[in-house]
């Protein structure tokens, strides 16, 4: 295929947390508000005045530092992220909304005011207790954090508008970006899609650590030129798999997977767009916070949910993903020391292998992608064992 | 009386030379001399002067007691059970776990040791009882459907107000008592659960009770499971296979975890309301609050004296000491929680036998603590005795552990509405939970009570795959440095032996005391030994 | 001094013989360590054989 105009600048954003626009955004005076968990509603980040960046650690090699505050035993994301901090990477910040989503990502916010790696007199760090259930009593618990630790933090902090029609206007510009995002990201639908995996992981990633509004005219540039991009003459991969679990902020992840011949058509993932390029829609007599809220509350997939009616979704949004993107088969990855997801891991494979006849390789990764040999030999048998099934007779053996 | 003291006195140095700490003392035996290798039986049991020894068997022949109560009150469904569970089988190693628990004890702190411990028995040995009659694997019994089995670390007082349902800590009895007496157990769940695709770093504790799950080795009970996201992640995953095992319709009772804050305590509070609700609708009863009231008395009586207690350990003249505490609180707090008034007097006896000692400046283990330290962190349930190992080793006495410091609030009995709420705030701070989890402050809390309990050493329990604990390593270890405390990371993996062993957590002390601090163990023998094959 | 009948002295003493055998027996017992070598010698290796052999309902 021919290269997308804007490819090869979206990586070199990649490059960096504080990139080309991030530099511009704080420039102009917009306050940098970074986030590392889905459960910080993106969009009450990028209320007028501030620009939400989800952060990652690009081209992490040693988290020597980060090992000694955290050990060498949790969460590669997060030790990733205190070693980028203490590094200086992140010293555009003006504020960190943490989320005690797990023990391993609050203990890493935690260093973020007990080591004060952020040089910058206004940064501040908020942490909110966010719930683990979808009904009402989390619901209410769940608006009632993100007023105190986010909403009231920015308007006593910085002034910020955070009146209805700002938070209408931070819908809006939330429903725009992800109106662009998903419509790229249904070309993956297509029996021959006109993008990659790889390339809609990078799309997808800019958006998320680029402000909105300095990324949004090179998504719909992008969105434009898909409409009469060539594809390649034939199908290129040799099968197509739902890529789900845990954190991944590295899109040589999703080309590794590519190289082994499958496609990533569908990207549920800690930073992949299922969830987080859903509409939110304002039901009517509903504030645009409360909206926010339950909307996030709503998609939300995260492996640490409790009740029944969370846990069922999550598999059954990853059987919705197979089907409508016309998925062989899932891989379904957590990152290492990761407690949730590793359970979940064992749950959803169990799940989707016997009960809903969804073939399903799971695997354990680093942050920095490591050990590519074992994980490529895993891919290409799990590559081979999809093409077997296509062949009549082939789920037989 | 005089006639008999001297009698005693004469008999008790004609034996002394049997005495393993007058051995030790004279460097020609000592505690670990008594036993063949490896395995943690002893040759013979301890001697420790004819009151003390005497004092111990009547102590060995109340437990026996108890147990031939718990079988003679249910002989067949006690006799499938240890055909049935695997888990059944090691509670056969209990006489063996008090044994090694009291090691060393004389005097007041014997007695009080096994006023605590006696209460624990006669407890669990009902509650098994009372859970194999009505184990429907086992054939069930009258009392099945009125059980409401709940995940362990919630908390069961507010259950309480239902008059006529019996709350049941499933995961007690096969996983979480059963790893202090056994520590071969618990790796086979470990390994079902591992045999499943489950990583070997998540915390053992969970993966145990994943085990259990799969293992399909639950107790079949009750008409509705209540579960919890307490006290951590692991804790919250394996609900998951659990919930699905058991089959039952399931409420989780998510609590705050950042429950410090004043915003969490009505979220917590509704929480509970939202399960008493629950429960109403599955078991078709009402809540009955004079019922909770009744049962909140206890509690707070108990809260009460914890509380003067802690008084007495401050000081050095506290017989209530080691293992013999924690262990106690622990139970009494986190699996009985107002349930049983044997706890309220067993915890009135202890206060005056406490009082007493304090009285005649009794110091334990004949006076030779040399630190006093506060145990911080979870501790490793496979060495439940570790506290006696390292008092009797290196002299230092555990004072409090965190987890005797779980929620000691007291509940309104006359208020359903500020009972409820004083329950939330109970229930946030349960095991494990209160301090090491929902934000820093909780854990650096442990400074504080190092000092006012007049410690000069902190051991942080490491449990290897506890990842909220791994992220303040480097923290504590520099606020140690700062306050000037000795400070030892004691590394563990919870409920495997197999990937820190007793040994393991054995050398780091010794090493630490001998390396660091340049100290003489006080009993040689009991500084490197084998019991990788003990219970 | 009235005579205790001679039925209570042998009740009296069958109960004394009675306890001081039982009391030698569970303090030999005791002090051998002994029911804790027939647990952990005799009944845990075969219990264990036991559990070995079971076939169980494993599954998520």
């Amino acid at each position: 295929m021919k290269d997308l105009k804007h490819f090869i600048y979206f990586e070199d954003l990649l490059r960096d947390a504080r990139n080309e626009l991030v530099a511009r955004a704080v420039e102009d005076g917009k306050r940098a508000l970074g986030y590392n968990c889905y459960y910080i509603p993106e969009a009450l980040l990028n209320l007028p005045g501030c620009f939400s960046s989800r952060l990652r650690a690009p081209g992490m090699r040693s988290t020597n530092i980060a090992d000694y505050y955290m050990t060498t035993r949790n969460c590669p994301y997060v030790r990733a992220i205190l070693e980028r901090a203490m590094e200086g990477g992140y010293h555009y910040l003006d504020a960190l909304f943490g989320a005690e989503c797990c023990a391993a990502m609050e203990r890493m916010e935690e260093h973020f005011f007990l080591l004060r790696p952020v040089k910058n007199d206004r940064f501040f760090v908020t942490i909110i207790d966010p719930p683990m259930k979808g009904d009402k009593t989390s619901l209410d618990y769940y608006k009632s954090q993100l007023k105190l630790k986010v909403v009231d933090e920015l308007r006593d902090r910085f002034g910020i508008d955070v009146s209805e029609d700002a938070m209408r206007e931070a819908v809006r510009l939330h429903n725009e970006i992800s109106q662009v995002i998903t419509e790229i990201g249904n070309y993956r639908k297509l029996p021959n899609p006109p993008i990659t995996g790889y390339e809609f992981h990078v799309i997808e990633l800019v958006s998320q650590v680029c402000p909105h509004a300095l990324i949004l005219p090179y998504l719909k540039d992008t969105l434009e030129e898909l409409k009469s991009r060539e594809p390649e003459p034939k199908f290129p991969f040799r099968a197509r798999v739902v890529l789900a679990g845990s954190e991944i902020d590295d899109p040589e992840f999703t080309k590794l997977i590519e190289m082994c011949g499958a496609m990533v058509v569908a990207d549920r993932y800690c930073f992949g767009s299922f969830p987080g390029r859903e509409q939110i829609i304002l039901q009517e007599g509903e504030s645009a916070y409360d909206a926010i809220c339950r909307h996030y509350l709503q998609w939300n997939q995260c492996a640490r949910f409790m009740d029944g009616g969370k846990i069922d979704q999550r598999h059954e949004e990853v059987r919705r993903l197979a089907k409508e993107y016309g998925a062989d088969g899932v891989i379904y990855e957590n990152m290492k020391f990761c407690e949730f997801w590793s359970y979940e891991k064992v749950l959803a494979s169990n799940i989707f292998t016997n009960e809903m006849g969804i073939p399903c390789c799971t695997i354990e990764k680093e942050y920095s992608l490591g050990s590519i040999e074992q994980l490529r030999t895993r891919f290409q048998a799990f590559v081979e064992a999809l093409e077997i099934k296509k062949i009549p007779g082939g789920d037989k053996a | 009386m005089i006639m008999i003291d001297g009698l005693v006195q004469r008999i008790d140095k004609k034996l002394q030379r049997f005495d393993p700490l007058w051995q030790a003392r004279r460097g020609i035996g000592g505690l670990r001399s008594r036993y063949y290798d490896k395995t943690g039986v002893a040759k013979y049991r301890e001697w420790r002067g004819i009151r003390d020894t005497l004092y111990d068997y009547g102590q060995w022949m109340k437990n026996l007691g108890s147990m031939t109560a718990m079988v003679a009150s249910a002989p067949i469904p006690c006799l499938k059970g240890f055909w049935e569970y695997r888990w059944m089988g090691s509670y056969l190693g209990t006489f063996m776990f008090i044994d090694r628990l009291f090691e060393g004890y004389r005097g007041y702190e014997l007695r009080i040791a096994h006023h605590n411990m006696h209460a624990i028995v006669q407890s669990l040995t009902k509650k098994i009882a009372l859970v194999l009659s009505n184990d429907k694997r086992l054939g069930g019994g009258p009392l099945s459907d009125q059980m409401i089995p709940y995940d362990e670390v919630l908390p069961p007082l507010f259950l309480t107000g239902f008059k006529d349902l019996i709350p049941i800590p499933l995961q007690t009895l096969p996983e979480f008592i059963i790893c202090d007496i056994d520590q071969q157990l618990e790796p086979y769940y470990i390994d079902v659960a591992e045999s499943f695709g489950l990583p070997a770093d998540v915390c053992s504790r969970c993966a145990a009770e994943t085990g259990v799950a799969i293992d399909d080795a639950f107790p079949i009970i009750g008409k509705a499971f209540i579960t919890t996201n307490m006290p951590c992640n692991a804790s919250e995953a394996t609900s998951m296979f659990q919930r699905r095992r058991v089959g039952l319709p399931d409420m989780p009772v998510t609590l705050a975890m950042i429950h410090n804050e004043p915003g969490a305590h009505p979220y917590s509070t509704q929480m509970l309301k939202d399960t008493i609700a629950f429960i109403e609708k599955e078991y078709g009863v009402t809540y009955d609050w004079d019922e909770l009231f009744k049962h909140a008395k206890e509690m707070n009586e108990q809260n009460a004296i914890e509380l003067e207690k802690w008084e007495f350990m401050k000081t050095p003249y506290c017989a209530l000491v080691g293992i013999a505490e924690s262990l106690y609180r622990l139970y009494s707090w986190a699996s009985v929680n107002g349930q049983d008034s044997y706890f309220t007097k067993t915890d009135r006896k202890v206060l005056k036998l406490i009082t007493k000692a304090y009285k005649e400046k009794y110091e334990p283990f004949s006076g030779k603590t040399r630190h006093r330290a506060f145990l911080w962190g979870p501790s490793a349930v496979y060495y439940t005795d570790f506290p006696t190992w390292v008092e009797n080793c290196w002299g230092i006495n555990i004072v409090l552990n965190m987890d005797s410091t779980m929620g000691y609030n007291q509940i309104n009995t006359t208020d359903s509405e500020e009972a409820i709420k004083d329950l939330a705030l109970l229930s946030e701070k349960a095991t494990m939970r209160h301090h090491a989890v929902g934000g820093w402050e909780n854990v650096n809390a442990v400074w504080e009570w190092a000092k006012r309990f007049n410690c000069d050493m902190v051991i942080f329990n490491d449990n290897v795959s506890c990842k909220g604990m791994n992220g303040v390593h480097a923290m504590m270890e520099e606020q140690a440095r700062d306050l000037g405390f000795h400070f030892v990371f004691l590394e563990h993996d919870l409920e495997d032996c197999r990937t820190v062993s007793r040994r393991d957590m054995r050398k780091r002390i010794s090493d630490y005391m001998s390396i660091v601090l340049n100290e003489q163990p006080l009993d040689p023998t009991l500084v490197d030994f084998d019991d990788s094959e003990a219970y | 001094m009235k005579k205790v009948p001679t039925f209570l002295v042998k009740i009296i003493k069958t109960l004394l013989i009675t306890a001081l055998a039982g009391f030698a027996v569970t303090f030999t017992i005791y002090m051998t360590n002994a029911e804790n070598k027939l647990i952990y010698y005799v009944i845990r290796p075969l219990l264990n054989k036991h559990y070995n052999s079971q076939v169980r309902d494993r599954r998520v």
